[in-house]
């Protein structure tokens, strides 16, 4: 091939990458709605769901006739923007879709950091940005007055595992806790301290690890010749997956052991196969809840049923919160009766409502109220809830 | 003193696999003086196409052993000889800045294609055991090949026709081709072994580690801090710095904790970049 026609593909496989980038038509009767989202790069999986999510939603409204705002029905339309994993190019994307494509809201990315960087440039426009998947609350802690979350605070989760775990498994007396040095990792290893020692547990091992590590045998080995009856390991998936894997290869094991968030997500189990069972977390939101609501779903069961003819699988917190995060901005927009971004932030500050996800109510910090978020286990290669009782499928199972 | 022991071989397995991952990377800044970014890109293509072999077709994962490497050669040898030829005689941020955007190009398709969630072969094998220290089998195995295949390529090296022109190459270019080595071909050649290296690599590392095309950047980062500690352009220079860094690693993990067991490794290179900037084999020539 010569080198022309060789560079002309390359260019061209590269263009298609960013091919999502088409430019938003701009028409007046349509509500706009900007969402970068991480389409390619390491957040990839994540940033999909909530794509579909709001894919779902958008159908659904526009089926309905759309949005009635002040006695007058507009449809919607996402404008989707691939920032492709990239903290600084979400920001970019951000001022963006603001300044160029006049969007009228904003949903925010994937993960407390990305919600973090899109949050602070809408709060400079004053454009009010509803974020889905950031569960820190460094996030909410900012001052910004237009950031809004559906997903609870995690500090209940390690304080609900903790005294669940005791009560049913007394003779835990040793945790090991081992967190990633990130944003949501490193708090939810530092909340499983506290809670762990509040619930009389002697913290055996606490350490974190970087961001730029390969492996883990040194930090299990040394976790190993603690002993502990619980092993707590905070991170995102594939830290997770490789933790799990390194401890069946090195023989470490505990009558209890906890992965935030893996199990929470499919892909956790699908690599793991058979040493994924019995794992223990946390998560958000499962689709055996029982919420029924208003909204464009009407019921946990009816978005469950819709969820799986997108062909795939079950639907996590993200998919769920994702679609409630749009479902609240909706309400917002109706109750003031205007696209007025002011007027429709006061509205959701005092959003009250219940969803099929759940109810949602800010907190002064526009973070979601707390809730008793579900712990689960995989048992069999299934996700099973635990806790709270409403959704319970199973009792915690020891690992032999 | 288990404890130990078992950190000790922690730190060795890993080291072996660390050499692996930077053989091939040292090669090519040795002997063509360009510092490959491709190289953790090249390493992950070759656990995806193991992974998906393995997935759809049940290939044995060691038996991609055979596959990948010559199918990386050929790719590794096309990339030279067609683009990195051409600019290779100029100065080293120019053939930087072209690697730096293939890879680019090449983890971006490989982001559309594969997807960058985490995928792990499910093919366990099991552990061997002596007294309390544990030695997971597929490890053992990485590291066992990942050893011999750079004892195969330093045997390359020395022996063979095509590489003793590649050490001539790296010794005095100009002297070189007066003798009648036909440089751009040795070139690619060396290239082609690099990409080859990177994609035996892959398999070993798509039997023990998640495959996912977030780690590029992470494996590239140690192949920089391999072949600082062992120095340039040697085979012998990449494992023991491989092998030390392994080590390091898996100590300062024990004795400070895993989250400073990066640090370590990294304070330690820039020691060795002040006190003997050559690396700890490193010398002029190659071999």
């Amino acid at each position: 091939m010569r080198l022309p026609k060789l560079m002309g593909f390359l260019s061209l496989a590269s263009f298609l990458t960013f091919a999502s980038l088409k430019p938003a038509f701009a028409a007046d009767d349509v509500i706009r709605i900007g969402a970068p989202l991480a389409l390619t790069g390491g957040l990839a999986d994540e940033g999909k769901k909530q794509q579909v999510s709001y894919a779902m939603w958008a159908k659904r409204v526009n089926a309905a006739g759309g949005i009635t705002v002040g006695g007058k029905k507009m449809k919607v339309q996402i404008i989707e923007v691939d920032y492709q994993t990239d903290e600084k190019r979400a920001q970019q994307i951000a001022e963006k879709l603001i300044t160029q494509d006049k969007v009228n809201f904003l949903t925010a990315p994937f993960g407390s950091g990305h919600t973090k960087v899109v949050a602070g440039v809408a709060e400079r426009y004053g454009v009010p940005v509803i974020a889905s998947v950031a569960s820190s609350e460094s996030v909410f802690n900012q001052g910004y007055k237009y950031l809004f979350g559906t997903l609870s605070p995690n500090g209940g989760i390690t304080e609900n595992m903790a005294k669940m775990f005791t009560k049913v498994q007394p003779s835990i007396k040793k945790i090991a806790i081992l967190g990633r040095e990130d944003v949501f990792p490193k708090s939810m290893a530092n909340e499983m301290k506290a809670s762990a020692e509040r619930a009389g547990l002697q913290v055996v091992y606490n350490e974190t690890y970087p961001v730029g590590i390969l492996d883990h045998a040194t930090a299990l080995s040394k976790i190993k010749s603690s002993a502990p009856d619980w092993i707590y390991i905070s991170g995102y998936t594939q830290d997770l997956v490789l933790a799990r894997k390194q401890m069946a290869d090195l023989k470490i094991t505990a009558p209890i052991i906890t992965m935030i968030t893996g199990p929470a997500y499919q892909e956790f189990i699908t690599a793991l196969g058979p040493v994924a069972d019995g794992v223990t977390s946390a998560s958000w939101w499962h689709h055996s809840a029982m919420y029924k609501s208003d909204d464009v779903f009407g019921s946990t069961q009816e978005f469950y049923k819709d969820f799986l003819t997108q062909g795939k699988g079950d639907p996590d917190y993200v998919n769920a919160s994702a679609a409630a995060a749009l479902i609240t901005l909706q309400k917002a927009i109706e109750k003031a009766g205007t696209l007025d971004k002011v007027k429709v932030r006061d509205a959701l500050a005092a959003t009250n409502i219940m969803t099929f996800y759940g109810p949602i109510k800010f907190g002064p910090n526009g973070m979601n109220q707390g809730r008793e978020l579900p712990i689960v286990q995989v048992q069999k290669g299934k996700v099973v809830p635990l806790f709270p009782d409403v959704i319970k499928q199973g009792t915690l199972q020891i690992i032999k | 003193m288990d404890t130990y022991i078992q950190v000790l071989t922690n730190g060795l397995m890993l080291g072996a696999l660390y050499a692996c991952i930077a053989v091939g990377f040292s090669l090519v800044w040795g002997v063509l003086n360009i510092i490959n970014m491709m190289h953790g890109s090249l390493i992950i293509l070759g656990g995806y196409l193991t992974y998906f072999a393995w997935l759809h077709l049940k290939i044995n994962p060691l038996f991609m052993l055979l596959i990948v490497p010559p199918l990386l050669f050929l790719l590794g040898y096309l990339l030279q000889f067609v683009m990195i030829n051409r600019v290779v005689a100029r100065p080293v941020l120019t053939t930087l800045t072209l690697t730096f955007g293939l890879d680019m190009i090449l983890y971006n398709l490989m982001n559309v294609v594969f997807e960058a969630t985490p995928r792990r072969i499910t093919m366990d094998i099991g552990s061997v055991s002596f007294m309390d220290v544990v030695l997971p089998g597929d490890r053992l195995l990485a590291m066992v090949l990942a050893l011999a295949l750079t004892g195969i390529l330093y045997g390359v090296m020395r022996t063979s026709r095509t590489g003793r022109a590649i050490v001539a190459v790296r010794m005095d270019r100009d002297a070189a081709a007066l003798m009648g080595i036909r440089i751009n071909r040795v070139y690619a050649v060396t290239f082609a072994i690099s990409a080859m290296m990177a994609g035996a690599c892959g398999v070993l590392m798509a039997v023990t580690f998640p495959v996912t095309t977030n780690i590029t950047g992470l494996l590239l980062g140690k192949a920089f801090v391999v072949c600082v500690l062992g120095g340039l352009g040697s085979v012998p220079g990449a494992l023991i710095g491989g092998l030390a860094l392994g080590l390091i690693e898996s100590l300062s993990g024990n004795w400070w904790g895993p989250q400073n067991a990066v640090l370590t490794g990294s304070v330690l290179m820039i020691v060795l970049l002040m006190t003997r900037p050559t690396g700890l084999l490193g010398k002029a020539g190659y071999e």
